[in-house]
């Protein structure tokens, strides 16, 4: 921690300090505009935004701090607020004062905490908001009286509008030039004097402590048990210290809790100045919100509404996205193969780097937008309605039951589309180690990007057959597929429910915020900031593991295999040289098979043959072997060209009967050419996959998969897939020389079929299958998700953890489905 | 008559007379402004019988049962 000293005679900055649902955002944005940054605090998994306000020749900067209730630090998460309003955090400017957003229609639990941030005595500026919501439920603030009885000014805002902008920009400005004097609250004389002997006592201990305490710093200590403030203090004042502060609370607490002692003089102050500045009109009707909560939290209306809204944004995530996901990643293999093709063509290795590394990472880490995008659309859209406490309050009941809170729900579902928007999506749960058990959780859901090793594996190797009369054999093990990931969920949230992440209690206490239609600018800044945080701060990762994925394929690329299949590709050319010869020969008296490819007449022959090919492709009704019949067709055609040819053409007829025309023979030798050159092409893709580094490793571990059923080829294709499952459909493609495939491949399906072992026997069995799919049901092999998780947490011991534990169960899992099934026969 | 949050009926007001539990959620429900002597409102119970929607301060804000256990009312 440092103190910051940012502060200059012509910058100033300032904290925004808030309740959640205050409108702290739209009032964020309206002052800084589009110029604004994200501020990591390390340790913490909440973060603020810090923007710029201009105010005639002056900059000030303006630090968004995360919505609280309250400055009562019970963990690093709520110490952020403390601790960034006395600038000692790095990333963020020390301010020089704050602008308290208060609510006007719930303004006495607003001023909770607005009697904390005073006490501070930070210059301070009152931004009010909410004024025609509360006007609309009958309440009316005298803002004057508001002000003289804080001590600070007092403005009304409507962000989102515009209005009071300038005013508070101006108040700001003015206030910053004087210093403010800290709130006194009538707190009982025992219980400020226990804080002024802390506080002293504190002072002492600064130099240990590393920063310069303050004296509602000493409150907070008095008051808050646990908490990390609690855990430093005691770590730097000893034992000694442990009992001067039971002592103090001892004293302070008069018999009371002390917590109890702090709400009751805050309170009972808030409530002594809105007797004087708030007027309420009695008697008012039931509110438009309660009229719709009376549908929306229904028994039968409300869970109706539920289901549909979550089929909604299920559905989008999982199927509307998919159209633009196929363009993006087909823009970017386009791209890729585009870009590299202006490569010169002995750079091999750049070519596949710009190709398959950087065009394939990057289109890797584009394709995850659309969904992020829909689901923070819906998520953006829900929370400023209102509806996403009232989705939460419809389902907390089922997901307490796991340890979580009906805030996970949302984010969970969507992880059954896409874990990354999942993870993200956490963030909107308030509770640090719900938010944290949540984000661990949402890999465990089956997320489509499953779904090609799936189809691969049950098309190839579970049998088309109906069970109980009309359950498909093939639909019922996919479907168990997507409860493998949520029956190991379960336990798992609870271990770490009560493990790990023990909290003594997670209490629910949740605001259900007033209906209010969403702002379009609002949604669409979520948007760009969800996208933008996505791509800059996980694309990266992602990009890079890409390219070291990419490495350790290519690499070390010996060049004895190049000039091995170099060879082979030479013998193929020099065989297809010589059937021309031949053809040549017997054709057109003693021409070589290069003059017969000038030859006019055959020429056009084969451009009447590829027209006709076309239509049939165009066609698809009949194959290759209905050319034949079309022999007149072609005759017609070459007889308007030269009588020569056609008697040529007769000549050849009858030496290789009817169905052969000499533009068919070179056709065929040279169809003949390009399959045996893919086939050296695949089987030299192979031979370096197997010779590389990755091959290495897969062949290294095969001891270790050997008990899933699975062989070298596997292993390293599971290994392969480390930045994105999907990726082993691919490699497997490389590794049994198909070259490019996907999972629908008929050819990559025969061939897993009909791969044999070291011993001849099948590789893959029924067993094998199930193994693979169990593996890729549980592991969590995305590197996209690692990511935003480390971005998330802001710190790499989560993903960490949940790599290692998902990779353990997810082999224990395989192993026991490849045994069990293979006992069964499988 | 006194008893505890949990026990109130939709649409019940009561006047709280204490908060207990452990520090850390008594602490929570106070800074929400449930403490001695305000007066609340249950609105609703969520359609599986656990959270419950009360009013308080002129606001509302949910609790789950066993959180409303903790506070002890007396119905007006």
């Amino acid at each position: 921690m440092s103190h910051g000293t940012h502060a200059r005679a012509d910058r100033h900055a300032v904290a925004l300090v808030g309740n959640p649902n205050v409108g702290k955002s739209s009032l964020f944005t309206a002052l800084t505009g589009a110029r604004q940054k994200v501020a990591n605090f390390p340790g913490v998994t909440v973060e603020a935004k810090v923007g710029t306000a201009r105010y005639e020749n002056t900059e000030i900067t303006v630090i968004d701090l995360p919505g609280t209730y309250s400055l009562a630090a019970r963990s690093p998460d709520e110490r952020v607020a403390i601790d960034a309003l006395m600038g000692r955090h790095e990333e963020a400017p020390t301010p020089d004062g704050v602008i308290l957003i208060l609510d006007a229609s719930s303004l006495d639990r607003n001023l909770y905490l607005g009697t904390q941030v005073l006490e501070f005595g930070l210059p301070t500026v009152v931004a009010l908001t909410m004024v025609d919501v509360a006007a609309a439920r009958g309440i009316t603030v005298d803002t004057t009286r508001l002000s003289a009885a804080l001590g600070v000014p007092v403005v009304e805002v409507n962000a989102p509008e515009g209005k009071g902008l300038d005013e508070l920009k101006a108040t700001v400005h003015r206030v910053l030039h004087h210093p403010g004097k800290p709130l006194e609250l009538p707190f009982p004389t025992e219980f400020k004097g226990a804080v002024d002997s802390l506080y002293a006592t504190l002072c002492d201990l600064s130099v240990a402590l590393g920063f310069k305490p303050t004296r509602p710093e000493a409150l907070r200590l008095l008051v808050d048990t646990g908490g990390p403030l609690h855990d430093e203090v005691l770590q730097a004042g000893g034992p000694a210290f442990a009992t001067r502060l039971a002592d103090l609370r001892a004293q302070a607490s008069t018999g009371k809790s002390l917590a109890l002692v702090e709400a009751n003089a805050r309170y009972g102050q808030i409530a002594v100045w809105m007797r004087d500045a708030k007027q309420q009109q009695a008697g008012q009707g039931r509110t438009l919100t309660d009229k719709v909560d009376a549908v929306l939290t229904h028994k039968l209306w409300g869970s109706l509404v539920f289901v549909l809204v979550m089929g909604l944004v299920f559905q989008s995530i999982y199927a509307w996205a998919e159209p633009l996901m196929t363009s993006i990643e087909g823009l970017f293999g386009w791209l890729g193969a585009t870009v590299s093709g202006w490569l010169p063509e002995d750079a091999a290795m750049l070519r596949s780097l710009v190709e398959n590394g950087v065009f394939g990472g990057v289109g890797g880490v584009l394709v995850f937008l659309p969904q992020i995008l829909i689901l923070f659309l819906f998520i953006a859209i829900l929370e400023d309605l209102g509806y996403m406490s009232r989705a939460a309050f419809l389902m907390d009941r089922i997901m307490s039951r796991f340890g979580l809170s009906g805030r996970s729900f949302i984010p969970l579902l969507s992880s059954f589309a896409c874990a990354i928007p999942g993870v993200m999506g956490a963030r909107v749960i308030e509770d640090r180690n719900t938010r944290l058990t949540t984000m661990f959780l949402a890999p465990f859901m089956s997320c489509s990007a499953r779904l090609p090793v799936y189809t691969l594996m049950i098309g190839a190797f579970v049998p088309k057959q109906t069970v109980l009369g009309f359950l498909g054999l093939q639909g019922l093990v996919l479907f168990a597929m997507y409860w493998v990931g949520v029956l190991a969920a379960i336990p798992t949230a609870l271990v770490l429910k009560r493990g790990i992440l023990k909290s003594k209690s997670t209490p629910f206490l949740m605001e259900m915020p007033s209906y209010k239609l969403p702002r379009l600018k609002n949604v669409l800044r979520v948007l760009l900031e969800r996208g933008g945080s996505f791509i800059k701060r996980a694309g990266t990762i992602i990009l890079a593991v890409s390219i070291i994925v990419w490495a350790a394929l290519w690499f070390p690329h010996n060049e004895e295999i190049s000039a091995q299949f170099d060879a082979m590709r030479e013998s193929a050319q020099v065989a297809h040289a010589a059937t021309l010869d031949q053809f040549g020969k017997e054709f057109r008296q003693g021409m070589t098979g290069e003059q017969l490819l000038q030859d006019k007449a055959v020429v056009a022959a084969l451009a009447d043959l590829d027209a006709l090919r076309a239509a049939r492709q165009a066609d698809q009704a009949r194959d290759e072997e209905d050319l034949a019949e079309d022999q007149d067709a072609l005759a017609a055609a070459a007889e308007k060209r030269s009588a020569a040819f056609l008697e040529s053409l007769n000549e050849l007829h009858r030496r290789h009967g009817a169905a052969t025309s000499p533009a068919m023979l070179i056709r065929q030798a040279d169809d003949g050419l390009a399959d045996s050159q893919r086939d050296i092409d695949n089987a030299e893709a192979a031979a370096f996959a197997n010779d590389s580094y990755l091959g290495r490793v897969g062949h290294a571990i095969e001891p270790l998969v050997r008990p899933l059923g699975w062989d070298w080829r596997i292993g390293m294709a599971a290994v392969a897939s480390f930045p994105a499952r999907e990726v082993i459909v691919g490699t497997l493609g490389t590794i049994f020389s198909l070259g490019e495939v996907d999972e629908a491949d008929e050819g990559l399906r025969g061939a897993l079929q009909q791969a044999t072992d070291r011993d001849g026997r099948p590789l893959f069995t029924l067993a094998t299958g199930l193994s693979v799919m169990v593996f890729f049901a549980l592991c969590c092999q995305c590197a996209a998700t690692l990511a935003v998780m480390r971005r998330e947490t802001n710190s790499w011991k989560w993903p960490l953890a949940s790599f290692a534990y998902m990779t353990a169960l997810a082999y224990l899992g395989a192993l026991v489905t490849f045994q069990v099934a293979r006992a069964l026969g499988g | 008559m006194a008893g505890t949050l949990a026990q109130l009926r939709p649409g019940q007001n009561a006047r709280v007379t204490d908060v207990q539990g452990d520090a850390q959620l008594q602490q929570r429900i106070l800074e929400m402004g449930i403490l001695p002597g305000v007066e609340i409102r249950l609105v609703r119970v969520a359609p599986l019988g656990d959270p419950m929607e009360f009013s308080v301060l002129g606001y509302n804000l949910s609790l789950r049962k066993s959180e409303a256990a903790c506070v002890t009312v007396e119905a007006l």
